[in-house]
């Protein structure tokens, strides 16, 4: 009976602990490597910023290129943040709905025509050759209609960011996993519709980063079905109002947009928080309701915006003279192998 | 390495920790005052801004949840379509209070050589949200047939973002007495035990409310029960709002309800004087169950109900088991109304916008919605699209009307 209650206390101070750690987490973050965001331009063409309101984009990392896709339309810009090339302004690839980089330099584009899903292979120029259908999909998934897309190592990821449905193919289009997000997140399945995701990206490993606003957390899903999850709403520094997209930098850090705070805010890999950055405000580097993020191989970060700001991009630098004595501009390895330009 | 592992497992704990919170959560609203920290900032409020919210305005605060750009269809509790959904297509949304995307769709025609243009901002409520693009109503300064200052309209206008407004256990309307223990919207709804309230539908106001202005707009809060799935295409089965016409114990009509603002409309003393709040009667009820389409009086009323045109039930079938018992959207159609269910104004206008005018349910702007078996894609097609007018008919085909099907104020009237 005594062991009993001593494995009863044990476990009551062992929870106390974690739950100290969690709280004590900002602080904590202190002794990580700072990160330092500097705004570097808006998205633009000759006549100036695109006023975008929410578009969708991507990153192509090996060719330092940009997909935006906005009303329908497709377009192109270079490492300097200038438009290049455009298309799809006619209605003839159907409704565009989010991009993807391929390989082989190919444009993968999420589109509808006639109600139905498929994935668009699209050369640099735009031109259609092809078109990939989801074949073999689990009843469980025979209405999925996806709304996000990543390509990463030969495999199109998609997800439905209001049924919470994440549908993972091969470059043929077959089926090769899908996960449920509301079964894996233990929601109450008769609340379908009070719930939904938002943002969708992968980090280097190819684990699926979300959020889910409505519960105020970021989440990561690994390919086994494991979530790791972290968030607590407030708005102190740190702490999540309405949160959307999340990438990961070089660093492992990760990065969640929040469009009420107006704010990126930065974690490091054990989900410590970092710092904020953005607000509300008509600076350069203000930011207004950010909702979608994407990063480069250069740790530029890309944030879409509403009121007609357009995509916004800042570049993170780090000074790891607090913590691993890595010192600011230095190019370093990040997990993926790739190296990493970390200052300018 | 050993520590790092044991980091691992603490990080693991934490996490696992964190979506066990998680999970137990309940859903935004719930019928009550939500999160606080949803909408509020305590310290990172924009600067200057009022109420330490952290959108720039009410509304914006509402759509950063309710608005969502990539949407493929209708979704959840979304009640826009965000501008970069919109280019080519109609608005997606297909809630029974409207998308509010419509005021964004300004149409242009020619008819004999003169040019028309139908701005967006007559399709629906200009709610003011900045970061969304909805801009106050340039044309009616003031509400129609009151007073309201447009410029003023938000979403907190017409909802209480706090939900104070609950339904108890006796099904009165009250701001305090017994806490909020879940939504009160939805036929799946919890009823209330004694000393428990639902939230009031939609979380309207009543009585006391005080909103942006500083006014007292409401008599009470309307009543009405909604399928819990209520955003979806109709092109098969309707989604039924039961409203009711209940106007006591803290309940107002939702005549009175929207009178508030527009007190001069459709009231005996005012200036339009198609009735509300008026029983349908033998004749007129008899007409709508009648009434199929153009032409076409062979119906019955088992089968009658169309959600483009809703009515409330009368007092007497206003309490909410009644009305649960009547809110659907797994049925093509359901039972028309009795002779003591009443004409209101969402029986032809909706809630927040439609792809038509006056934010009417239907186009009543020209003397047919379909001309040889089409919406009006060919000919005088008012500037729309064929998807544009099969959305804003919320997808329902053209074979559901007659080949030349008139304007549904035939429902009632079946002058057709």
């Amino acid at each position: 009976m005594e062991t009993r209650n001593g494995k009863k206390y044990s476990t009551i101070i062992l929870l106390n602990l974690v739950a100290l750690f969690c709280s004590m987490a900002p602080l904590l973050a202190a002794g990580t490597a700072q990160v330092q965001e500097s705004f570097l331009y808006s998205l633009s063409n000759f006549s100036g910023r695109l006023p975008y309101n929410y578009p969708s984009l991507a990153v192509d990392a090996a060719r330092s290129e940009t997909f935006v896709v906005y009303q329908n339309e497709v377009t192109v810009f270079n490492d300097s943040g200038m438009e290049i090339f455009r298309f799809g302004d006619s209605m003839d690839l159907g409704h565009v709905l989010n991009v993807a980089a391929g390989p082989d330099n190919e444009i993968l584009l999420l589109h509808y025509r006639e109600g139905k899903s498929s994935v668009l292979r699209c050369d640099y120029r735009g031109e259609p050759f092809g078109e990939i259908t989801l074949a073999d999909l689990p009843e469980k998934y025979a209405g999925f209609a996806p709304n996000s897309i990543a390509y990463q190592d030969g495999r199109i990821y998609l997800a439905s960011q209001n049924t919470m449905q994440i549908v993972i193919v091969e470059a043929d289009g077959r089926f090769v996993k899908g996960f449920d997000l509301f079964e894996l997140l233990g929601l109450d399945v008769n609340k379908k519709g009070d719930f939904e995701m938002a943002g969708f990206t992968l980090d280097k490993e190819g684990n699926m980063l979300f959020t889910v606003p409505v519960l105020f957390t970021a989440n990561i899903l690994a390919m086994d079905g494991t979530v790791k999850t972290f968030g607590k709403s407030g708005g102190a520094p740190g702490r999540f109002n309405i949160v959307s997209g999340m990438v990961e930098d070089s660093r492992g850090n990760y990065l969640v947009a929040d469009k009420l705070k107006c704010a990126i805010i930065v974690f490091d890999k054990n989900f410590n928080f970092i710092k904020e950055f953005g607000y509300r405000g008509d600076k350069p580097d203000n930011l207004i309701v950010p909702q979608d993020l994407a990063i480069d191989q250069k740790d530029r970060i890309y944030v879409t915006q509403g009121r007609g700001r357009g995509i916004s991009v800042f570049r993170l630098t780090y000074d790891d003279s607090s913590a691993d004595g890595e010192a600011l501009g230095k190019v370093s390895q990040n997990k993926g192998g790739m190296p990493t330009e970390s200052g300018s | 390495m050993k520590k790092t592992y044991k980091l691992n497992l603490v990080v693991a704990g934490a996490g696992l920790l964190t979506l066990g919170l998680a999970g137990s959560a309940m859903a935004f609203h719930s019928g009550g005052v939500a999160e606080c920290a949803g909408c509020h900032s305590m310290h990172t409020s924009k600067p200057g801004g009022k109420f330490l919210l952290v959108g720039t305005d009410q509304s914006s605060t509402c759509l950063s949840c309710h608005e969502h750009a990539g949407d493929t269809g209708p979704s959840g509790y979304h009640i826009s379509t965000a501008d970069a959904d919109m280019a080519s297509n109609a608005p997606l949304q297909r809630t029974p209070g409207g998308d509010f995307g419509w005021l964004k769709k300004t149409y242009n025609w020619t008819v004999r050589g003169t040019a028309n243009t139908e701005p967006g901002e007559r399709h629906g409520h200009n709610i003011v949200a900045v970061d969304k693009g909805y801009v106050a109503d340039a044309t009616n300064t003031l509400s129609p047939g009151g007073s309201f200052v447009a410029a003023n309209l938000q979403c907190n206008s017409c909802h209480d973002p706090h939900g104070k407004f609950r339904r108890d256990s006796t099904g009165a309307i009250v701001t305090t007495g017994a806490p909020i223990i879940g939504n009160g919207s939805y036929a799946t709804s919890v009823v209330p035990a004694a000393g428990q309230a639902v939230g009031a539908f939609r979380l309207l106001p009543g009585a006391g409310y005080t909103n942006s202005t500083g006014s007292n707009l409401f008599a009470g809060s309307p009543a009405a029960v909604a399928p819990s799935t209520y955003n979806q295409t109709e092109a098969t089965n309707q989604v039924r709002v039961a409203y009711g016409a209940k106007s006591t114990n803290g309940s107002a009509t939702w005549a009175q309800w929207c009178t508030s603002c527009h007190a001069d409309m459709h009231t005996a003393s005012g200036k339009l004087v198609h009735p509300v709040d008026q029983n349908l009667g033998s004749t007129i009820s008899g007409l709508y169950n009648s009434y199929v389409k153009s032409g076409d009086l062979t119906g019955t009323s088992a089968s009658a109900y169309l959600s483009l045109v809703p009515f409330a039930q009368g007092s007497s079938a206003s309490d909410f088991a009644s009305l649960k018992a009547n809110a659907s959207n797994t049925l093509p159609t359901s039972a028309g109304p009795a002779s003591s269910d009443q004409v209101m104004c969402l029986s032809c206008h909706r809630a927040h916008a439609s792809g038509f005018p006056d934010m009417l349910r239907w186009n009543n702007e020209y003397e047919f919605i379909v001309t040889n078996g089409a919406y009006l894609a060919s000919g005088n097609t008012m500037g729309r699209t064929e998807a544009d007018w099969i959305a804003a008919y919320y997808d329902r085909p053209a074979t559901n009307f007659a080949t030349y099907q008139r304007g549904l104020c035939n429902k009632c009237h079946a002058k057709d």
